[in-house]
């Protein structure tokens, strides 16, 4: 995680030598005093080009990534989607791909299933039984984000439910490649089964005002994460998705606090609290429950409460899915999903 | 200190002393840019939930969040020289300042985005490029951020039109065709009116604020885009644009009595537009103060 540093008398100094030139960190020094800082800076950094600008920070004022970090940062590898040459590969991918006519991978119940796991099914390991569950929570809470974009609760927080959607779709077709699913098999998974299929959790049905939608985060947050550390030991991707989920975690955290404190939002804040995580009890209710589901539904049940406010209503045990939940939430998601989709030839849209 | 840029115009840091001119121009570009993004975003960001494919969502997700990421750094920019954040939409609302032509209008079909993304995004590529040249050094580097981000965007609206003509039926195609021709007018009107004979006595060109003119622009980005949609298969008709033997396009000018009406609220999306951000004002400024008041 970011931290910062404690060396109260160092300063980190940053120098531009023209005016269509970056400012560049060159180095650090020890002032004794706040305002000695500068001064010293350009006789330590200054003595050789004409500088057009020279800043100094006290460095105890900055906040600064730690080598763990660097996978949250590695944009390339985790959005690949942003890059101006994805388009271009994937077109070229496309062309070349011998199979692109092929019709999509048809599974009797409408979804593809992997080798070893039954996505939708009562059987296998039960990781292998919430996955996909879960898979299908964040594909919609992803595009409820999406939408929150455009809502302008504040600049910054445009920018951050931008990229937690972008994560949350993600990681809804990660799992589904993990359980054996290829693309066009994940695209008619979530754009082309009818809505009695899905078995979203009840959280989904609440996704409305700003703060449902912000328990409804953070409750799947815990969710995901709890389930990813499972099989973050073995497989990167799940650890991956674990630190991005723990990050969303953090922010709705940040979230729930303010609207709890704030006088003119925290009626409204505990009447949400306390409706989405009564619906949270079922977020590892997909299929039957044993020890795993109960200990996984505890270390959720922690989470929830060591965000810091209180009136939580999670049920002590986990609470099956139900097939048509969701509302109209899940209903709208799926009928704009497809207006332009049903108008085309299966495999035009990759 | 202020130094000369290759012009022989003095360039400005924040703290710099400058003339007013200088400060209040930077701020009003900042804050029409800022404007113009945040409100110029919703006709892409309503076809998020109808995007066809995971991919398709990703990306264009991706797109909507940058054109929102430009109008922060723009609006950051703003609120440096005076201009609160809040006041820029806010101004919107009460009818002080006003959103380019091109977003008043939606897009009709999924078949009409590709080739209407192409042109805005080109043509604001154009203007980014000559804006950043400007003596307000802050802003040239918000711009380039912002460019580097369009060059996704191009790529992304070339590759949503070149899916349709490639996979789509002959209908399909067609109406990327008359996408192309409806929207083609309207981004040869949101670089602005004809300026040859006037730019030299424009203060914000002498200042050093709009380096180019809106025909100079115009011409170059012609020279860029039409090329763009012919190699995509596309007919281009010389009634709309065509280039004279001497280089210099030719277009259909733009009706300015028409397009001036639109901005002043007469589009088809213009109270579209008003509505959506007056409601979203409306729902959520009390959560920007919980946050900001606990946080």
């Amino acid at each position: 995680m970011p931290h910062v540093p404690t060396d109260t008398d160092v300063y980190e100094v940053f120098a531009q030598t023209g005016s269509g030139s970056p400012l560049n960190h060159v180095g650090s020094l020890v002032a004794p005093r706040r305002d000695a800082a500068w001064h010293l800076a350009k006789e330590t950094y200054g003595r050789r080009d004409d500088l057009f600008r020279l800043w100094v920070v006290r460095r105890t004022d900055l906040i600064v990534s730690s080598a763990d970090d660097r996978g949250l940062l590695a944009a390339k590898t985790r959005m690949p989607h942003r890059q101006p040459g994805f388009p271009t590969t994937r077109r070229r991918d496309r062309s070349a791909a011998p199979d692109t006519a092929a019709p999509p991978q048809q599974q009797p119940d409408g979804a593809a299933s992997g080798p070893c796991d039954d996505p939708r099914g009562a059987t296998g390991p039960a990781p292998g039984r919430l996955w996909p569950a879960l898979a299908e929570d964040l594909f919609v809470l992803g595009n409820r984000l999406g939408e929150r974009i455009v809502d302008y609760i504040d600049l910054e927080e445009s920018l951050a439910v931008g990229s937690i959607g972008q994560e949350a779709l993600a990681h809804a077709e990660t799992i589904l490649t993990l359980h054996g699913f290829d693309a066009s098999a994940a695209d008619a998974h979530f754009f082309e089964r009818p809505q009695e299929q899905w078995r979203v959790s009840r959280v989904i049905g609440r996704l409305g005002d700003w703060p449902s939608t912000v328990v409804c985060g953070l409750v799947i947050a815990a969710a995901v994460s709890v389930l990813a550390e499972e099989r973050a030991g073995d497989e990167p991707a799940f650890a991956a998705i674990r630190d991005e989920q723990l990050v969303h975690l953090d922010h709705w955290r940040r979230w729930v606090r303010a609207l709890a404190a704030w006088p003119e939002t925290s009626e409204e804040f505990t009447r949400a609290f306390t409706e989405v995580t009564h619906c949270a009890g079922d977020l590892f209710g997909a299929g039957p429950q044993d020890a795993l589901t109960d200990a996984l539904h505890a270390r959720l049940a922690a989470l929830v409460g060591d965000s810091g406010v209180p009136g939580s209503r999670l049920p002590h045990l986990p609470v099956p899915r139900a097939a048509g939940t969701g509302g109209s939430v899940l209903a709208d998601c799926l009928a704009r999903g497809r207006l332009v989709r049903a108008h085309y030839a299966p495999q035009v849209f990759l | 200190m202020p130094t000369a840029t290759a012009a022989g115009l003095r360039c400005y840091e924040l703290w710099d002393p400058m003339p007013d001119e200088v400060r209040e121009g930077a701020r009003r570009f900042a804050t029409v840019q800022a404007l113009n993004e945040l409100v110029g975003v919703l006709p892409f960001a309503e076809w998020l939930d109808r995007a066809p494919s995971c991919t398709r969502r990703q990306m264009l997700m991706a797109k909507v969040q940058d054109e929102v990421g430009h109008g922060h750094v723009a609006a950051r920019v703003a609120e440096d020289l005076g201009m609160p954040r809040e006041r820029i939409l806010v101004d919107y609302l009460e009818g002080r300042s006003k959103v380019h032509n091109i977003f008043h209008y939606s897009f009709a079909s999924w078949e009409e985005f590709g080739p209407g993304l192409l042109l805005m995004n080109s043509a604001a590529i154009f203007q980014f490029r000559s804006l950043m040249k400007g003596v307000y050094l802050p802003y040239g580097r918000a711009l380039r951020k912002i460019e580097r981000e369009e060059s996704f965007h191009y790529q992304h609206a070339l590759d949503l039109t070149h899916e349709v003509l490639t996979h789509g039926d002959a209908e399909q195609r067609r109406r990327v065709q008359e996408g192309f021709e409806t929207w083609l007018p309207r981004v040869l009107a949101y670089l602005g009116p004809p300026d040859t004979e006037t730019l030299h006595a424009n203060r914000m060109h002498q200042i050093g604020l709009k380096p180019d003119g809106n025909d100079e622009l115009r011409q170059a980005w012609l020279s860029k885009i039409i090329p763009v949609f012919e190699k995509l298969g596309m007919h281009v008709d010389p009634a709309l644009a065509r280039q004279l033997p001497s280089g210099e396009w030719e277009f259909a000018m733009p009706d300015w009595a028409e397009v001036k009406k639109v901005i002043a609220g007469g589009g088809p999306a213009s109270q579209r537009r008003l509505d959506w951000v007056r409601g979203a004002l409306d729902r959520n400024t009390r959560y920007r103060r919980a946050l900001r008041g606990v946080a």
